[in-house]
C-alpha cells in the first residue's frame, strides 16, 4: 500500500483544522489519532465522513458501544499471562505518571476510533451502517475533554533515535499498515518500557487464541457500527463524486480496520500491566444543552 | 547525566488539575532551581548532584515547560508561576527556602520574593529577566500563533539548537547536552506547549517588581555570565544595586547558560552564598529585630 502522509494537528488547515477542532471536542480526547491524521490525507473525504458519522459519534449509544467493545477486549485478555513490562521497566515516578496518562488515553480514544473505522469500511462496501432514527433523537453527551486526560504527546513517525526507529518499523511490519499506532508513537516517549513491552506483545500474536479474539472483536465493531442510531451516508460513489480517490480510501481503511482488533488487544495487556487503573477512565456525561441549542446545531 | 536519567529522577506532584514534575535530591536546607525559557530542569543536572550532598536540592519544571503539565489550559506567566510553585513549595512542607532563579526562573523567583516573602530565605539571580530586558526576538516571535504553526517540531529543534549555540554560550557544548535542553520540546506537544510559554513571557510583569526590589530584606546574590549575548550584564549590574546589600558576581568567560559556561565558579559561588551565613528566614529577621526595637519592629516587605 502506497504510502499515506498523514496531517498533524498542527499543520491542519480548512475543513481539516474544523472537523480536528470537532473530534477532540466530541470524542471527548486532547488528540487526533493516527487512523484519523491518516485519514484527513483526503480532506473532502474526511469532511464528509465527519458529517456523515458525527452525529453517531457523539450519542450516549456510541459511547455505551465503544465502551461495550472494550470491555470485550479486556475480557478476551483477563486471563493471559501478565505481560510483565510495568512491573520490570525502570522508569521514575513522572515517567509512570506519563506514561500512565498515555495508556489511559488511549484506551479511552481507541476503542472508539475502532468502531468508526469500521462503520466507515461497511459505508464504502456499500453495507447498510447506522439505525433509521432521526436526527437528534438519541441522547447526547456532553462535549469536552476531562480534565485529567493527558495530552497526546508522541515521538515522530521516525525518530532521531535508530533504537526507536527500528522498533517503530517491526510494530509496523507486525501489525500492517498505515505507519505507526499512536499509542505505540505515545509509548515511545520512554524507549526502554516500549522495547520491554513490545518484545513481549509481539510473541502472543501469533497464538490461534489471539487470532480468534481478533476475528471476534472484528464482527463485534461491525455489529455495533451497524446498530448505531443514525444512518451512515457514506459511499464510494460520494466519495468519487468529491474529488478523491474512493479506492484508496478503501483501502486504508481497510488496512486500518484490519489491524485494529490486534491493537485494542495488545493495548488491553498493556493496561492491564498496570496496578490499580481504571478500566473504563473517562466515561461520557450527558449533555445539558436546551432543545433549541441541539436543534440549531443540528440543523 | 543525560536527560533520560534526569527525568528518571523527577517526582510528580498534582496541584489541583494540573500537575508539576520536579526533582528533590538530597537533604538538608532546601534549595530551589528554577530554570528558564526554552528549557528545563535538566538545566541544573551539572550542578545539582554537588549541591545535593549538602542540600535538599528542589528542581521543579515550571509549568507548561519540561514535563509538568503542558496541556492547553493555564496561564503560564511568572505571576501564576510563583502562585504554583508556593502552593508546591506548601506540599512539600518546605517553610522557606534558597530560591536560585535563571532566566524566566528569575523572574519566577523575583515575583515569589516579593509576593510571598516567607517563602524565601535567600535569592539568587543567574542571567535573570528583570525589568524591560525581555521578551528577547527569538522567544516573542515563537510565542504568536501563526509563527508557531509553520512550524514542526524537528524544524523548531533545529531552530532553537542554533540559536543556542550562537547566543547561549561562551564555551563549546556537547550535543547530547543541547538535545537535552530542548529534549520536552521536541515532539508537537511540546512544540505548542513552548509556543504558549513563550506568549506568556510579560515585560510588565518585572517591570511591576521594579519598585519593590528595594524592600527584599533576604540575603540575595546577583550572578551573571560576562559574556551573556541574551540578557547583557548591564541588567545584572542595575539588579544589585537596586536591591540592597545584594552582593554582585560576574562570572569571566561565561554567557547565558552560565552554570554550564563555568559549572565550577557557578558552584563555588553558590555554595560561598548559600553558607555564608545563617540561613536567614522572615522569621528570623523579624526576631532579630524585635531585639532590637522591641514589639514596634517593621514586618519585612
Amino acid at each position: 500500500m502506497a504510502r499515506v502522509r498523514q496531517v498533524s494537528e498542527h499543520g491542519a488547515e480548512g475543513g481539516v483544522e474544523r472537523v480536528y477542532h470537532e473530534l477532540r471536542r466530541t470524542m471527548r480526547v486532547t488528540g487526533v489519532d493516527v487512523s484519523l491524521r491518516t485519514w484527513a490525507a483526503y480532506p473532502r473525504f474526511f469532511v464528509a465522513m465527519w458529517e456523515a458519522l458525527g452525529p453517531n459519534v457523539e450519542t450516549r449509544a456510541f459511547e455505551e458501544s465503544a465502551l461495550g467493545l472494550w470491555q470485550e477486549v479486556l475480557d478476551s485478555t483477563v486471563q493471559w499471562e501478565a505481560l510483565g513490562a510495568w512491573g520490570t521497566t525502570r522508569l521514575g515516578p513522572s515517567q509512570r505518571f506519563h506514561a500512565r496518562g498515555a495508556l489511559e488515553l488511549f484506551e479511552t480514544m481507541q476503542p472508539r476510533v475502532m468502531l468508526m473505522v469500521s462503520a466507515v469500511r461497511m459505508a464504502l462496501e456499500g453495507q447498510p451502517v447506522g439505525q433509521q432514527g432521526a436526527l437528534g433523537t438519541s441522547e447526547r453527551l456532553e462535549r469536552g475533554v476531562p480534565s485529567r486526560m493527558a495530552a497526546m504527546d508522541w515521538v515522530a513517525e521516525k525518530p532521531g533515535d535508530a533504537v526507536l526507529r527500528t522498533l517503530f518499523a517491526d510494530i509496523v511490519k507486525t501489525v500492517g499498515p498505515p505507519g505507526v499506532p499512536g499509542e505505540y508513537r505515545a509509548l515511545g516517549c520512554w524507549p526502554s518500557y516500549l522495547e520491554t513491552a513490545w518484545r513481549r506483545l509481539k510473541p502472543r500474536m501469533k497464538d490461534e487464541d489471539f487470532q480468534r479474539a481478533s476475528e471476534r472483536l472484528l464482527e463485534s465493531a461491525r455489529r455495533r457500527a451497524r446498530a448505531l442510531p443514525y444512518p451512515v451516508a457514506l459511499s464510494r460513489e460520494r466519495v468519487s463524486a468529491l474529488g478523491e480517490n474512493a479506492e484508496a480510501v478503501l483501502k486504508v481503511t481497510q488496512a486500518l480496520e484490519r489491524r485494529s482488533p490486534a491493537l485494542l488487544l495488545n493495548l488491553s495487556r498493556l493496561v492491564q500491566d498496570v496496578p490499580d487503573m481504571l478500566r473504563q477512565p473517562m466515561p461520557g456525561a450527558s449533555r445539558l444543552v436546551p432543545d433549541w441549542v441541539a436543534a440549531e446545531e443540528l440543523r | 547525566m543525560n536527560w533520560r536519567e534526569w527525568q528518571g529522577r523527577q517526582e510528580v506532584m498534582e496541584l489541583g488539575s494540573r500537575f508539576v514534575s520536579y526533582v528533590d535530591w538530597g537533604s538538608g536546607p532546601p534549595v530551589v532551581l528554577l530554570h528558564g525559557i526554552p528549557n528545563w530542569s535538566y538545566l541544573w543536572s551539572g550542578i545539582a548532584p554537588g549541591l545535593a550532598e549538602s542540600y535538599r536540592v528542589l528542581a521543579p519544571d515550571l509549568l507548561g515547560y519540561g514535563f509538568s503539565d503542558r496541556r492547553d489550559r493555564f496561564d503560564r506567566s511568572i505571576s501564576r508561576q510563583a502562585e504554583a510553585l508556593e502552593a508546591w513549595m506548601d506540599r512539600l512542607g518546605v517553610v522557606d527556602a534558597t530560591v536560585v532563579g535563571h532566566d524566566v526562573g528569575g523572574g519566577v523567583a523575583q515575583q515569589l520574593a516579593v509576593r510571598f516573602p516567607q517563602r524565601v530565605g535567600r535569592l539568587c539571580l543567574m542571567d535573570s529577566v528583570c525589568y524591560d530586558a525581555w521578551p528577547k526576538g527569538l522567544m516573542a516571535q515563537l510565542g504568536t500563533p501563526a509563527m508557531a504553526r509553520r512550524l514542526t517540531p524537528e524544524r523548531l529543534t533545529r531552530f532553537l539548537t542554533q540559536a543556542l549555540k550562537r547566543k547561549g554560550f561562551a564555551t563549546p557544548q556537547t550535543a547530547e547536552m543541547l538535545e537535552g535542553l530542548l529534549a520536552p520540546y521536541a515532539t508537537e506537544v511540546g512544540m505548542v506547549s513552548l509556543s504558549r510559554d513563550a506568549v506568556a513571557l510579560n515585560t510588565n510583569q518585572t517591570l511591576e517588581l521594579a519598585s519593590k526590589l528595594g524592600h527584599l530584606a533576604v540575603p540575595v546574590l546577583v550572578l551573571w555570565g560576562e559574556k551573556d549575548g541574551i540578557l547583557p550584564a548591564k541588567y545584572g549590574e542595575r539588579l544589585a544595586w537596586d536591591i540592597p546589600g545584594a552582593r554582585w558576581m560576574k562570572v569571566p568567560n561565561a554567557g547565558h547558560f552560565v552554570m554550564w559556561d563555568a559549572p565550577h565558579a557557578v558552584a563555588m559561588e553558590l555554595f560561598r552564598f548559600l553558607e555564608g551565613a545563617a540561613p536567614v528566614s522572615h522569621s528570623t529577621t523579624r526576631s532579630v529585630a524585635e531585639e532590637l526595637w522591641g514589639s514596634e519592629a517593621p514586618v519585612p516587605a
